[in-house]
């Protein structure tokens, strides 16, 4: 039976090794008295090909000279790394201290339960009052503050000047409109509109402008709602759009070229878009106007996007001081005017009004007259799951795998499974 | 050349034709898509938006201009250092773990032996990214995020099953145990065996191996892309991949000579020790 | 306790293996035992990565759900038609160069590098390479429709579900054969050439030679590449990534992608995903054996 006490043995060995090993690093944890110099970690996802890093690096420069007991370090991660960083450093605590992320993280942050309560800071009320209350509302769950807005943008429609021209067509006044002009364009080399994915944050204005929704207003049930006639006409026109070569996207055809080396290329002559489209096409050299998204029979209803700053549960006091030091920092005017010099449209009441903004965003008039009446998306723990729910059935109705009405039946239904589990 | 061969050779000329051509085309179809990418990287960045797709660029088109601006601007080298950095000491660590555990698995018989191989060698069967939320967990632990040794480490760790493997059928089958015996009568202990038997005898197995593990950091994104978060201690699959997308659109021209450029070293690795190559791995597990 | 393999005799230096072993061991332990047991673990509970969360104990049913779930059945076809296409034809195509590069004299060095080119590109780059020639846009559609005029419009390589598998697997097949390319040379060169010698005597020719001689000698090479691109087939995760992440309607999703979509984009279903590559490895390893059992059949 020797063979089982030497077996025995080793194991006995790994586990006490392993456990030593854990042991000592489980005290070295981050521990510091107020009055050293303090470091918070800060992820985000400011794009460095526009320059918004340099002035990130800039601010975070003044900042430091503000305040010389803060260090800030800056962690640059794509959209989707930054998201799954998160997910994977919940499990361990492993998190920094601030982050600048995506307004549709933070319900899903959420429920990772790692954000920090901001609403509860006593200064909180005051730094909110300075912001658009639209933008910050994405913050909101419940009727507590979790995050805090750091810049906002919605989307717009942007139309390739010269292919409308080209092709004599107009361009569009109403949602009707956008959906004729998007078959008139197209032929083999060019196709009217372009969808990257077909998420709410894609199909969503199209519904809420058709006066559709997607859960109900309590966020008690889909059924009625994201399969409501109003939808299911908005998603078979996309359909007919699709199956006549008039619409193209990734997810819904994997062979399609991007957005933006479609736009590049002058393959698309339509997109819903935000800001970053503007840069782009100059960048691209595009020919291209923008104009509100065109009233569908209840108006122009686009989608609310932008970024929240949060904080998280993980730091320890001194380093949750620091880092809502350096958020009330980034959201006051003078940062915000600096992004946006660099494309980020500005959340700060008083920057908004900024002539240097304004000369920086030219299209800053234009998407404030669309911020007006943009809407959010729900703000529930579970959207991000309920919105992949719907982008699959959304692309299968699309595509034409499924009829309209079946597909969005069954994504009410998935939702509405979603939402008794989680009660 | 042995005497039949030549014959053969001979006799039927028109087979080596044929051979070759066959040859020569097959390798045409394989380096095909490397040529594009090659020739894109030399074309104007803004010249690969364009359709329809310009697929030569004309002479005087010809443009390094991709190459100096990854050069200068993107901290290649600091990207190409990292990555190098992680290869080497991932060989290292890999080849010195694995030809002393494929040396016990060859040589001893001890309790649990094929409990413990069948463990190891099982390893390779569960898919890395599985399980990427227990190791980051562990990572933390250690202190390894954000740290280059995190990746090296669980590189080495995932490597060394497959290493392991192969050299201890390489030691059973290429290494004399006649030899073992000579070190024992002079009084060597297995501790000699090893180092003056088994790592010089099994050397075309580690460097043929070590042509696989070297390739894998420049290789890996899943984990890499987790663990590895600020821009200076990045490798070049993350750089890649982050470049590739943090200009809101496709830098193809820039994408292509990066990728082209990160090629260099894994080729020279390869040209290095090819020869071993192919007799390092040309007997032992793999013949089964 | 501790004998030389084959000896009989006992030899006294048996606590000195262990120190040989120990630091292997304790290597693989920590970075790969561990997270598989504790992924074994957590395919039992609903896990719950949030911060300091509780996770409970659910049983099989992140195994139901996974086996029940249309998606995951549909990634894991797809993952096993990739692994039926792929694998045969990599090693088909491998052997046959290898066999044809073998007997070369010349430019040996070059076909060894040109047809392992592949094998040492980064699988992101070369996936990125297929999308940008076969995207409706791409390359080949160029060239079909505007300079061969065979096709009118763009054709879908990557639009529908089989299509866009087809192009994975060439790319998969298209990648791998440097691979096998160099594990076959290596077997060939191992061959005896006095097999060849006696036959060639006895009058069979090259095909015959292949058939009676090359194959039997080289068929543990044969039976571990099949092994190993069998695993390999089972870890695509980058080229579906790139070239359709998994679109449309996750009608392309391969088992590790799906994998990927259930740990990060839907919130964390750890204990769904350890589930799923649990199953994954325990088919991975039902493959395995299948493979020895039929081989080793063969063989009698």
């Amino acid at each position: 039976m020797s063979k089982y006490k030497i077996v025995g043995f080793i194991s006995i060995i790994l586990i006490l090794v392993t456990s030593v090993l854990t042991g000592c690093s489980s005290n070295s944890s981050k521990e510091v008295s107020s009055n050293e110099l303090v470091t918070i970690e800060f992820w985000h996802n400011y794009d460095a090909g526009s320059g918004q890093v340099d002035i990130l690096d800039k601010l975070i420069n003044e900042f430091e000279t503000e305040n010389k007991d803060i260090k800030v370090k800056h962690v640059y991660l794509e959209w989707e790394a930054l998201k799954n960083n998160v997910v994977t450093g919940a499990a361990t605590g492993s998190l920094p201290d601030v982050l600048r992320g995506d307004i549709a993280f933070v319900p899903q942050f959420q429920s990772l339960n790692v954000l920090e309560e901001m609403g509860a800071l006593s200064d909180y009320i005051d730094v909110a009052s300075e912001v658009l209350e639209a933008p910050n509302s994405t913050a909101k769950m419940g009727d507590k503050y979790y995050a805090i807005a750091a810049n906002t943008n919605t989307k717009i429609l942007f139309y390739n000047k010269s292919i409308l021209k080209k092709t004599t067509a107009q361009v569009p006044k109403t949602l009707d409109e956008v959906w004729d002009t998007a078959q008139k364009v197209s032929d083999s080399k060019t196709i009217g509109m372009v969808e990257p994915w077909t998420g709410i944050w894609n199909v969503g204005p199209y519904i809420w402008s058709e006066g559709g929704d997607v859960l109900a207003p309590d966020y008690s049930t889909a059924d009625g709602y994201i399969n409501s006639p109003v939808a299911v006409k908005v998603i078979q026109k996309l359909a007919d759009l699709y199956k006549e070569k008039a619409l193209a996207g990734p997810s819904m055809d994997p062979g399609a070229v991007g957005d933006s080396d479609g736009w590049a290329s002058g393959l698309y002559a339509l997109q819903l878009d935000g800001p970053w489209r503007e840069k782009s096409n100059i960048e691209a050299g595009v020919d291209y106007g923008a104009i509100p998204l065109p009233a569908g029979s209840k108006g122009s209803i686009s989608v609310l996007g932008g970024e929240d700053f949060m904080m998280f549960k993980t730091s320890d006091d001194a380093h949750k001081k620091a880092a809502w030091k350096f958020i009330k920092f980034m959201t006051g005017k003078h940062a915000q005017v600096e992004m946006a010099k660099v494309g980020q449209m500005p959340v700060n009441k008083e920057a908004l009004t900024d002539s240097e903004a304004i000369k920086a965003i030219p299209l800053l008039p234009v998407f404030s007259e669309a911020l007006q009446t943009a809407k959010a998306r729900p703000v529930t723990p579970k959207w991000s799951e309920m919105e992949n729910i719907i982008a699959t059935k959304v692309a299968e109705a699309i595509t034409g795998k499924k009829e309209v009405q079946k597909a969005l039946d069954e994504a009410a239904a998935e939702i509405d499974k979603l939402i008794k589990e989680s009660n | 050349m042995k005497s039949w061969e030549r014959k053969q050779k001979y006799k039927i000329n028109f087979s080596e034709t044929s051979r070759y051509s066959l040859l020569f085309l097959g390798l045409f179809i394989t380096v095909i898509p490397m040529l594009y990418m090659i020739i894109s990287s030399l074309k104007d960045n803004k010249s690969t938006f364009s359709y329809p797709p310009k697929l030569f660029p004309g002479l005087d088109e010809i443009t390094f201009q991709n190459f100096t601006y990854i050069l200068n601007n993107e901290n290649f080298n600091n990207y190409l250092m990292n990555t190098l950095f992680v290869a080497f000491v991932t060989v290292l660590i890999a080849a010195v773990i694995s030809s002393l555990l494929a040396y016990t698995f060859a040589r001893f018989i001890f309790p649990g032996k094929r409990i413990l191989y069948g463990m190891i060698i099982s390893v390779m069967l569960i898919p890395g990214l599985a399980m990427i939320i227990p190791q980051f967990e562990m990572a933390v632990k250690f202190n390894l995020v954000n740290n280059l040794w995190g990746v090296i480490l669980f590189y080495s760790a995932w490597v060394t099953p497959f290493t392991t493997f192969l050299l201890r059928g390489y030691i059973e089958d290429n290494i004399p145990r006649e030899l073992d015996e000579a070190i024992y009568m002079d009084g060597g202990s297995i501790f000699t065996v090893y180092r003056y038997v088994m790592v010089p005898m099994a050397s075309p197995a580690i460097a043929a191996v070590s042509i696989l593990n070297f390739l894998f950091p420049f290789e890996e994104l899943g984990w890499s892309q987790t663990i590895l978060k600020s821009d200076e201690i990045r490798t070049l699959p993350v750089a890649i991949t982050m470049f590739f997308q943090a200009h809101n659109r496709t830098d193809w021209g820039y994408v292509f000579a990066m990728a082209s450029l990160s090629m260099v070293p894994v080729i020279i690795f390869y040209l290095v020790l090819q020869k071993y190559f192919i007799s390092g791995l040309s007997s032992g597990s793999i013949k089964g | 306790m501790i004998s030389i393999a084959g000896k009989k005799t006992i030899r006294k230096i048996n606590w000195r293996v262990y120190i040989l072993l120990i630091p292997g061991l304790l290597f693989v332990s920590i970075f790969t035992f561990y997270p598989i047991a504790k992924m074994l673990i957590m395919s039992f509970f609903n896990w719950k990565i949030g911060y300091q969360q509780v996770s409970d104990f659910v049983g099989l049913d992140n195994y139901k759900n996974v086996l029940t779930d249309p998606i995951a059945r549909k990634a894991m076809v797809n993952t096993l038609v990739y692994a039926v296409v792929t694998v045969p034809l990599q090693i088909v195509f491998g052997l046959l160069i290898a066999v044809l590069i073998n007997g070369t004299k010349r430019f040996s060095v070059t076909f060894r590098l040109g047809y392992y080119l592949p094998v040492i590109t980064s699988w992101v780059v070369v996936a990125l390479l297929f999308k940008y020639i076969f995207s409706n846009q791409g390359l080949l559609n160029f060239f079909l429709s505007d300079i061969l005029h065979i096709v009118d419009g763009p054709v879908g390589w990557l639009s529908t579900r089989w299509s866009a598998l087809f192009i994975a697997m060439l790319l998969g097949i298209w990648k791998g054969i440097g691979w096998n390319m160099i594990i076959f040379l290596a077997a060939l060169q191992a061959v005896p050439k006095e097999y060849y010698e006696a036959s060639s005597i006895d009058g069979l020719n090259r095909r015959q030679q292949f058939f009676y001689i090359t194959l039997p000698s080289i068929r543990g090479t044969i039976l571990f590449a099949l092994v190993m691109l069998c695993i390999g087939a089972f870890n695509t995760y980058t080229p579906i990534a790139v070239l359709t992440g998994g679109n449309p309607a996750h009608e392309t999703e391969v088992v590790l992608t799906w994998m990927y979509f259930q740990t990060f984009n839907a919130t964390g279903k750890m204990g769904y995903s350890a589930a799923l590559s649990m199953i994954i490895a325990a088919t991975i390893i039902l493959i395995t054996i299948a493979i020895f059992i039929s081989l080793a059949r063969e063989e009698n």
